[in-house]
């Protein structure tokens, strides 16, 4: 029988041995919200409070990754409230970074391909180069604390992915987080920047899609101008820039240059006749001799241009209104019962050889312009002749009925005299 | 014919009487005598329900002149006859509202013949004939609803299918048979074609001559009241000959739905709306013919039932009862001899009430309700 005051030190040693068979495992560092920069800064006060207040909504904590992450230092270290043992340089702790390297502090992960994969496999990691080639990238790198980082439009904690609706970078916010500084003439002065873009792109046709419309796929500043590259596009290359998304504008722009042997971008862009941030919805008195004309700013009247421009304009009027009628014509028709499907199908063509012909005041080629509004003019004349035709059948339809119903109504007269002639007939005979 | 010798016409005339004997028809039809009395008026619903059908059978005949039953050229040739064919226009569209007034008539025929108890013995089999040609005027409407290919009709076609898969135990089969497949297709309108223009004129054809010669043979009904009311005077009823007062008569009423009919060809042409895309999702508004409206919206309100029963089910179900219900209904009332009709009578009339408020109603929910087509 073994002593009772044995059986504890039994345990002890049963206890040692299944201690010893288990694995050894990496102590878990803290989580995000864990670290002790974090439970620090929750008690203090004014910047050093803030970057905590952003941790729920912050796409960097909500991928997991937290203060040290940027920062650096020992996030398991200093619970106790001792900073120093924290604040770790010898663990890459940099504190607030300047402003002069907050390109290159974000850089660290966004330039590193292998690291940003594991979070997005198609991110992006050439910001950095690109904002190198950018004039906020450039004044920044001769030292320029003013010039906008990362984080001016960003935000500095509390970042939000692109995709999120409240980002300050997604389409429906980028104008109003780049006219924080390009609007404001105390910021822009010292650089001789105009500061009226913003009023003007909120005037512009992209704007009202994008506003009004919640068309995402607007332009908006980082279309045309690039979002890291930030380059004001220069005279020679506007083109290009509007041509990404109106291409067959710009491919006919280019055309004409390659067919004439010019070179129009000294005189002619898209921004002489539609302006660059204020593009307003176009309209057809922009082409023409007309007060809303925009050829007359460049062409007086003897020049063939000049001429070429009422011709083109007289054209695209005639079609335009030709067009209008034959669809009135045909809608009128159709309301009165006529069938006119087949005449409102055809009269398509005559709608897309108005946009066919809007585009092609692009190439400045008169001839081939009005063959294609001509092929709109005859398409619509046709729709006019159907709607006209619907119409005169209309009206022999209602003359039809009105003969027709005569006919019957004789018929019934006749038909009931007959009735009063028999019965009358019978009448007499029992009489 | 001084000579004494008969004419070439009346000679062709004994010619033709020897082979096609119509002299002891027309004898039969000049003694065929009518009724007279205050509800005379209803008889003539009968020969305008014929009149119409005869309508349809001749603009429908037109049709197929044209008509190419295919999902790829349907919409086309109905658009073709509407566009190129002269009078193609009318033709339709007198079609199209023929058919539909010649089921508001039918309809309003039967109830008639109800109220009035017309159906009694020994005309059991001429009520039964007429219901089941109710039916099959129904079945015309529905089936050609769907053959100009239009939205409006896919969608509705796919609704009222839809409608025969809930049934009991055979609604799969029905619903594959209706539509000859899984889905309403190019192959759902082959097959109402045929249903239109083979099937259902076959079994309309003998059921139409069955109404007609029972109609012949028995004569008209008169209401049991107005019999009574004679016999009590002692006085033998009023009637009027068949040839040529009533059909005189007739004629006049043909002649003015005639003219009603080309008056809402000509001012309100049918119209045929935009080409059915399988694809598309289904248009608001989508309803059947104002004739299936009340069914419709019956399914539609109709909310289930605890234990897991399906509110449609039961509206099946019990649409099915009533139309077997209403079949019998010579059969079940069989008092009605008497000129009050006995107690079986009196619910049987209440019963028509309620079954012609009951469907008006339920029709006028579906045309006033909010996003409905009126």
């Amino acid at each position: 029988m073994k002593p009772l005051v044995l059986v504890p030190l039994h345990l002890f040693l049963l206890a040692g041995l299944a201690a010893a068979a288990e694995p050894q495992r990496p102590a878990p560092g803290p989580g995000p919200l864990e670290t002790s920069c974090v439970q620090c800064h929750r008690d203090l006060d004014g910047e050093l409070l803030e970057p905590t207040k952003h941790t729920g909504d912050d796409i960097h904590f909500l991928k997991g990754l937290s203060c040290h992450d940027c920062h650096g230092g020992n996030p398991a270290a200093g619970m106790d409230g001792d900073p120093t043992a924290a604040h770790d340089t010898s663990r890459g702790w940099t504190g607030k970074p300047s402003r002069k390297v907050i390109p290159a502090f974000c850089a660290k992960c966004h330039a590193d391909a292998v690291y940003m994969k594991r979070f997005d496999p198609h991110a992006r990691v050439d910001q950095l180069s690109e904002y190198r080639t950018s004039v906020h990238g450039k004044k920044n790198a001769e030292g320029d604390e003013r010039a906008a980082v990362c984080v001016d439009c960003h935000g500095v904690h509390g970042i939000r992915a692109i995709s999120d609706p409240r980002s300050r970078v997604y389409p429906t916010n980028v104008a109003d987080t780049c006219a924080a500084c390009h609007a404001k003439p105390e910021i822009m002065g010292r650089y001789f920047i105009p500061t009226d873009q913003y009023a003007e792109y909120r005037r512009s046709v992209h704007a009202r899609a994008l506003y009004e419309k919640r068309d995402i796929s607007a332009p908006t500043c980082n279309d045309c101008h690039g979002s890291h590259g930030a380059v004001p596009p220069g005279v020679d290359n506007v083109a290009s820039v509007c041509g990404s998304c109106h291409g067959r504008e710009a491919t006919l722009f280019k055309e004409t240059e390659a067919k004439r042997n010019l070179d129009l971008s000294a005189c002619i862009q898209c921004m002489v006749c539609h302006s660059n941030h204020a593009v307003l919805p176009p309209t057809d008195a922009m082409l023409g001799v007309g007060p809303e004309s925009t050829c007359t700013g460049c062409h007086d009247k003897g020049e063939p241009e000049y001429e070429a421009a009422a011709k083109m304009a007289a054209g695209l009027g005639r079609l335009t209104q030709l067009e209008a009628e034959a669809q009135q014509l045909l809608d009128r028709a159709a309301q009165a019962g006529m069938e006119v499907g087949p005449d409102r199908f055809a009269l398509r063509k005559a709608r897309d050889q108005i946009v066919e012909t809007r585009v092609l005041g692009h190439g400045f080629d008169l001839d081939r312009f009005l063959a294609a509004a001509n092929e709109g003019i005859a398409a619509a004349e046709a729709g006019v002749t159907a709607g006209q035709h619907a119409f005169a059948e209309l009206r022999t339809r209602r003359i039809g009925l009105a003969l027709s119903l005569l006919v019957i109504v004789v018929v019934i007269v006749l038909l009931a005299q007959k009735i009063r002639q028999i019965e009358a007939r019978k009448t007499e005979r029992m009489g | 014919m001084s000579d004494g010798l008969p004419s070439r016409a009346a000679r062709l005339r004994a010619w033709l009487e020897e082979r096609v004997p119509v002299a002891p028809l027309l004898a039969v039809a000049r003694e065929k005598r009518v009724p007279l009395h205050r509800h005379t008026i209803w008889y003539y619903l009968g020969g305008m329900t014929l009149f119409l059908f005869g309508i349809q059978v001749a603009t429908g005949i037109l049709l197929l002149l044209y008509y190419r039953p295919s999902a790829g050229e349907a919409f086309e040739s109905v658009q073709f006859i509407m566009t190129k064919v002269p009078f193609g226009w009318l033709i339709r569209s007198i079609h199209s509202w023929s058919a539909n007034l010649l089921v508001l008539v039918a309809f309003t025929h039967m109830f008639s013949v109800f109220f009035l108890k017309a159906y009694r013995k020994p005309r059991e089999i001429t009520w039964v004939s007429g219901a089941l040609l109710l039916g099959l005027m129904m079945a015309f409407g529905f089936s050609g609803y769907l053959l100009p290919w239009n939205t409006l009709a896919f969608f509705a076609t796919q609704v009222g299918t839809e409608v025969a898969g809930k049934l009991p135990v055979i609604g799969h089969f029905a619903l594959r048979l209706l539509r000859g497949g899984d889905q309403v297709t190019g192959g759902t309108l082959t097959r109402f074609y045929g249903f239109h223009v083979a099937v259902l004129p076959a079994i309309a054809t003998v059921l139409v001559g069955l109404h007609l010669v029972l109609v012949q043979q028995h004569g008209m009904s008169v209401p049991p009241g107005v019999a009574a009311a004679g016999k009590s005077r002692g006085e033998p009823g009023r009637t009027m000959p068949f040839l040529p007062n009533f059909l005189l008569r007739d004629l006049i009423g043909w002649c003015a739905a005639l003219g009603a009919l080309a008056a809402l060809a000509a001012i309100f042409p049918w119209e045929l709306g935009e080409k059915a895309d399988p694809f598309a999702p289904a248009p608001a508004g989508i309803r059947p013919e104002w004739y299936f409206c009340w069914m419709f919206q019956s399914l539609k309100v109709m909310p289930n039932l605890p234990m897991g029963i399906e509110g449609e089910l039961v509206v099946i179900l019990g649409i099915g009862a009533a139309g077997l219900l209403w079949l019998l209904v010579p059969f079940i009332d069989r008092q009605a001899e008497t000129a009050t009709g006995g107690g079986v009578g009196r619910i049987m009339v209440l019963a028509g009430w309620m079954a012609l408020a009951y469907m008006a109603v339920m029709t006028l929910w579906v045309y006033v309700a909010p996003g409905g087509p009126g």
